[in-house]
């Protein structure tokens, strides 16, 4: 069938459930994208059905970061200490795809006809230099931002949660109003937003906790955006796409893992062209 | 015209205490054998001995050491560990950090305990020591000073900031890759005559245009190297100057500055607001206009921050400090203003936190006509400083002359 491109997934939405696959194939079967993982596919999917309907309670498999996903779709994650069993369902499937299913419902799987194929060289480094970042003995060099500092910030980071401010809508939030009270009045931005300017580091130049990866993307790009409420922010470029950058060129933001130490993904908003 | 703070505290008689340079020494900057503790006793130590009286150190009141302590081996009571190697036993001490900025907001902390008549007598230093580090260490300390949480998830590190700084700047004026050459092939060659510079080499154009790319736009030759060193000066109130010296350099204005530490919360990043600012009131103190500036030692972190500065501080005009460059008006005496004659950090070298402090060695010798013949400007009545920490979150100006006022 004919895909929905969604934050650079396929989507199939149908009443019951809804389908998230990876576009990309090695040896007819669906992987990853670089920095891509059943998280990243579970949110896409999930943002693309909160668009149809609420979702009030949800239920998550292992391998899947059930904070991450509370943080960047706002939908309540069931827990060992709710009665009943949740709404709807994720399940995951071997082949990089992803079911958001209402409790009860059949799935048909969806077959999409878009397929992008991966050099399998630079899959099997990926996927290898993820592996290791995520040895839980794996501590990079790189500037250190704890677990317990990227979650409190996980809303802001996944969601784009701003404030309003005495100069308009400020994001990151502060915390305090810049208004002179107590009241700080919350604001959710617009994932999308122009380019103001970017840089691509150099392998050799890129921070340390991206040394393992750096090295298999010819280095990181950086993208400052102006987001389409106003305030200015810098965001990676997603891993398996190379966009061509220009100054004022509409860009959206999708979450995908950013780096991971000590055992723990620290996911993140990344910059796409919307090439859809 | 709003009141001092020291006028407040002692009154307008008090407020007449000026603050002079009479001591001032550096290490050589580059891969240093030495240890902090021996980076500083020779810093202090150079320092002490170009005072022309009778000096000793138990004439110090105070000491503000500047250290970002990159490597994190003396993280605590830095400032007690090295003094006790510079004779400076049971006087007040402390680490100032302020990233890059750390000396530079030292030394305001020296002018200002001088000023409120609490010290006579106050040494400002810097010192850091990098290159003892693993690559991987390094990278880890190069990128602590940045908005962390937010900045470095996306992938940034001081290259990465200023390079898009860079491309943005090019983006709105008529600019280009080759002024950011022409700040390095001037510094460069300016550093080719300091003896105490890390890079004492001349590039051509053509080589600093196509260097290694670390940061796109940025290639190797925009970027400063990772240097080991330390600097110290002595600041001495004008009654006691006057018994240390006939050729004290005057501290005629201190401006100090701060902003948003990330660059996507600043409405513009092609300009520092924190320099602006710190430059204003630096000037205001002082009683002087940027054309009235002879000689600036200027936070050349990055091509483009010499770029940016030259017109935060007055000495071009908005969107005209590439043309600046191009022109070669910082060029050892060939314009009004010589800009980092010592070679910058681009080439004399960035020990973050012995910058601050380095600058105003630089500048006590100028004004004092102490530096090598091949380098000296002419004529020199007053001098600057500019030490910027991090991206600009940070910012000290500081204006010296030979003249009090």
């Amino acid at each position: 069938m004919t895909a929905e491109v969604w934050m650079g997934y396929l989507v199939d939405h149908q009443p019951d459930f809804t389908v998230v696959q990876s576009p990309f194939v090695l040896e007819q079967s669906r992987v990853f994208g670089a920095d891509s993982d059943a998280t990243t596919l579970t949110v896409a999917g999930l943002l693309h059905r909160l668009n149809h309907e609420p979702i009030s309670s949800l239920g998550v498999p292992e391998g899947i970061d059930a904070d991450t996903l509370a943080a960047a779709c706002n939908v309540h994650v069931q827990g060992e200490e709710d009665e009943g069993d949740p709404h709807w369902d994720v399940l995951l499937s071997d082949e990089a795809t992803v079911v958001i299913v209402r409790q009860g419902a059949e799935v048909e799987l969806s077959h999409f006809d878009v397929e992008i194929a991966v050099d399998p060289e630079f899959h099997t480094a990926m996927e290898a230099a993820w592996q290791q970042e995520l040895n839980a003995a794996h501590v990079s060099q790189g500037a250190y931002v704890s677990k317990s500092q990227y979650e409190e910030a996980a809303k802001s980071r996944l969601t784009l949660e701003g404030q309003h401010g005495a100069k308009g809508v400020v994001w990151p939030p502060r915390y305090s109003s810049g208004q002179g009270d107590d009241e700080v009045k919350r604001h959710l931005l617009s994932p999308s937003g122009t380019v103001q300017s970017w840089t691509t580091l150099s392998a050799a130049g890129a921070p340390s906790e991206f040394a393992l990866r750096a090295p298999l993307l010819g280095g990181i790009s950086t993208v400052m955006l102006e987001l389409h409420d106003g305030p200015k922010g810098v965001f990676l470029t997603v891993d398996d796409e190379e966009p061509t950058l220009d100054f004022g060129l509409s860009m959206e933001l999708v979450l995908r893992r950013i780096y991971a130490q000590e055992g723990f993904v620290r996911y993140g908003l990344k910059a796409r062209t919307i090439q859809d | 015209m709003s009141i001092r703070w020291y006028e407040m505290l002692r009154g307008d008689a008090l407020a007449m205490v000026d603050v002079a340079v009479v001591g001032a020494g550096q290490t050589k900057y580059g891969n240093h054998p030495l240890g902090l503790k021996g980076m500083w006793a020779e810093a202090a130590a150079k320092a002490f001995s170009s005072v022309d009286g009778d000096f000793q150190p138990s004439l110090i009141d105070e000491a503000f050491i500047g250290s970002l302590a990159f490597g994190g081996s003396q993280l605590g009571n830095t400032a007690a560990l090295l003094t006790e190697h510079s004779d400076l036993d049971g006087i007040s001490v402390r680490r100032v950090e302020n990233a890059c900025a750390s000396s530079g907001f030292a030394f305001r902390d020296a002018w200002m305990a001088i000023k409120s008549g609490q010290a006579d007598v106050v040494v400002a230093g810097g010192i850091e020591k990098m290159n003892d580090l693993t690559p991987e260490r390094r990278r880890y300390w190069l990128g602590v000073s940045g908005d962390t949480e937010w900045e470095r998830l996306a992938g940034l590190t001081f290259p990465g900031t200023y390079a898009l700084m860079a491309r943005r700047y090019f983006h709105e004026f008529d600019s280009s890759h080759d002024d950011l050459v022409h700040v390095s092939v001037k510094n460069h060659l300016h550093g080719s005559t300091n003896p105490l510079a890390h890079i004492q080499k001349e590039v051509s154009f053509e080589k600093a245009a196509s260097g290694f790319m670390v940061a796109d736009p940025l290639t190797l030759y925009d970027c400063c190297p990772t240097s080991d060193g330390a600097s110290c000066v002595v600041l001495a109130a004008d009654h006691v100057a006057k018994s240390l010296t006939d050729t004290p350099v005057w501290v005629r204005g201190s401006g100090a500055a701060s902003d948003h530490l990330a660059l996507h919360d600043r409405p513009s990043i092609t300009q520092l607001k924190a320099t602006q600012q710190a430059a204003n009131r630096a000037y205001g103190m002082a009683g002087v206009s940027a054309g009235q500036i002879d000689v600036a030692e200027v936070h050349d972190c990055f091509t483009i921050a010499e770029v940016l500065a030259t017109e935060d501080l007055g000495f071009a005009m908005r969107g005209e400090g590439g043309q600046f460059a191009r022109e070669g008006r910082g060029v050892l005496n060939q314009g009004q203003t010589t800009v980092n004659c010592s070679g910058g950090l681009k080439a004399k070298g960035h020990p973050l936190g012995a910058t601050g402090t380095g600058q105003v060695v630089e500048v006590f010798k100028q004004l004092r006509g102490d530096v090598e013949h091949t380098r000296q400007v002419r004529d020199a009545e007053v001098g600057l400083t500019h030490n910027v920490g991090g991206s600009g979150a940070t910012c000290a100006v500081h204006v010296f002359g030979r003249d009090r006022a």
